[in-house]
């Protein structure tokens, strides 16, 4: 039998290995990236993890940044993560907040509907919505890819902004409700403010999704006008030579933005993410 | 009787445009898909036959179709149930209060925010032959690993394996976290007192309280990953020699790269037909226990 201490001590010991193991997995290929955006050709391929001070350089990201399109395709990305953040909380919060408050006839069976859309194998759906698309004449636009990539992101958003509503007290709005506030009133004065870290977390992940989306967008774009970051870091990838200083710079600006995001809703994240999950 | 209707059906105003938008584009182009999978629908040339069921014939007779679709199984599978295990160990370890452990806590979910086509990146990146992080540190261990694992028949397969661990099990571990923290100290206290060791506490108080939270999340990431295309695609596309072909990446390139829409259609069919099956049985367990 082991005693106190000692069981504190296991204890400790098995935890640490545990974070270390997780942080060498998890961590270190996004620390290796960065590290490699600012060193030179002959350092990264040194195959050493060493690198002297003069052989790190910031060429890689004035090379990415002058000689590419890739300020170009960074515009197209935010402007189309913004579309499609926007357009799906305007969509989903009534939605959400509907299916949570309101009297509804067989609100189940919307609830499970809206729920297993997450089946439904987007690769097949966009067969026809590119024919739709191209007929309304939105082919290689930013609106096309952005109604394309709302597909992906409502079901769960509705899921999710639901589950959250559900968790939040109601008796404020009643009372709203009868000092007279209308729906309109009692939605942007008392829901929304008290609902807003829930709405953050849905907003980060539509943002989120729209931004690491490749297959709406290798669908429905198919000209570098509208190019996003990914079908970019997708066709720098696949290069026949490998500039790795370039690509790796070319990865970590895309993923700063999304770390950077996550860094704000961080500790909520996994509260709003899985409020369809918890009933109280 | 309207005014019944109205005040039964209050909510309706407020989910109308959700509905529209999602019955626009996902319920209207699911049946198109139906349709088109009974036609020789094809991008190149306009017009189509009613074919029948000459597709589905087609597709019973393809190898390539079998490896994708044995191939989704496995990796569905497989993946759901490792995520699982390493995200409640994962959790376990958050859980203890000891010096540093916020930090790690705040940082680790990282991999699940970034693109799929930066981890496809980053992961050619860290297993290049020769100055790859990961051949750098076997080759300073002694092994000698100097082929691409992406390209290599054996390897290829359980490195999407761990690509998709890599992005998801930071995300089981957290939601475990959570749900793990939700659980009140004086259960785990009357457990103590009952005379329960670790093992026991663990058995009867953190599994049934992460209960709830583990059939969410299994749930949802067996209908993720089964519908995944871009971990695949953007990591080996399907090769090296289809030993990593899914369900999704096979419908796609019959879709985009040959143009036989007809035909990529019932992929997305069987795709369909064999979530449904899931989730119905699923639902089943589910109702028989909750009874």
């Amino acid at each position: 039998m082991l005693t106190k201490r000692q069981r504190r001590t296991f204890r400790y010991v098995l935890t640490y290995l545990v974070c270390v193991v997780a942080f060498l997995f998890f961590i270190t290929p996004m620390l290796w990236i960065a590290y490699s955006s600012f060193r030179t050709p002959e350092a990264i391929f040194s195959a050493k993890i060493y690198t002297a001070a003069k052989d790190f350089t910031v060429d890689n990201y004035k090379t990415v940044l002058s000689v590419t399109d890739f300020p170009v395709y960074f515009w197209n990305s935010l402007r189309l993560g913004l579309v499609v953040t926007a357009a799906s909380m305007l969509l989903s919060i009534p939605g959400a907040y509907g299916l949570s408050r309101y009297p509804l006839r067989g609100k189940n069976a919307y609830i499970m509907g809206v729920f297993s859309m997450q089946m439904f194998p987007v690769v097949l759906l966009l067969i026809p919505i590119y024919t739709v698309i191209f007929a309304i004449g939105l082919f290689n636009t930013i609106v096309g890819v952005a109604l394309g990539q709302l597909m992906l992101v409502l079901p769960f958003a509705v899921w999710m902004l639901k589950g959250y509503f559900d968790n939040l007290p109601k008796d404020i709005e009643d009372s709203a409700r009868i000092d007279g506030c209308n729906l309109f009133q009692t939605l942007s004065r008392i829901v929304l403010p008290i609902s807003a870290p829930g709405i953050m977390v849905a907003a980060f992940y539509a943002f989120v999704v729209s931004w690491g989306d490749y297959l709406v967008v290798s669908v429905i774009s198919q000209s570098q006008r509208t190019s996003t970051l990914t079908l970019a870091l997708q066709r720098l990838g696949s290069a026949l030579i490998l500039r790795w200083g370039q690509v790796a710079a070319a990865t970590v600006l895309t993923i700063v933005p999304t770390i950077l995001l996550f860094s704000f809703v961080q500790t909520r994240l996994v509260e709003g993410l899985t409020s369809g999950a918890v009933k109280s | 009787m309207k005014a019944r209707f109205i005040k039964e059906n209050s909510g309706l105003p407020l989910i109308m445009p959700t509905l529209v938008v999602m019955a626009l584009f996902s319920v209207l182009p699911l049946i198109e898909g139906f349709r088109l999978s009974f036609t020789d629908s094809n991008l190149l040339n306009k017009g189509e036959h009613w074919i029948g069921l000459q597709s589905y014939v087609k597709l019973a007779h393809d190898p390539i179709f079998w490896g994708a679709f044995l191939h989704s199984l496995v990796l569905t599978a497989s993946v759901v149930v490792l995520q699982l295990v390493l995200g409640l160990i994962l959790a376990l370890a958050l859980k203890q209060e000891v010096p540093g452990i916020r930090f790690v806590r705040s940082i680790i979910m990282a991999s699940w925010v970034i693109p799929v086509a930066a981890t496809a990146i980053i992961f050619q990146f860290m297993v290049e032959p020769g100055y790859g992080f990961y051949n750098i540190v076997l080759h300073a261990l002694g092994i000698k690993a100097n082929n691409f694992w992406f390209g290599d028949l054996q390897l290829a397969f359980p490195v999407i394996i761990l690509l998709h661990l890599w992005r998801n099990v930071p995300f089981y571990g957290i939601a475990f976290l959570a749900a793990i923290q939700a659980i009140p100290h004086t259960t785990y206290e009357a457990a103590e007192i009952d005379g329960a060791g670790p093992w026991r506490s663990f058995v009867h108080v953190t599994v049934p309280g992460v209960r709830n939270m583990m059939i969410v999340m299994v749930t949802i990431h067996v209908l993720w990953t089964f519908n995944n295309f871009d971990m695949v695609y953007l990591s080996t596309g399907g090769g090296p020699v289809y030993a990593t072909e899914v369900l999704p990446v096979y419908l796609y390139l019959q879709a985009w790269q040959s143009y036989s829409v007809g035909y990529a259609s019932s992929i997305g069919v069987v795709m369909f037909v064999v979530l449904m099956i899931y989730f119905v049985v699923y639902i089943r367990i589910y109702e028989r226990r909750e009874t």
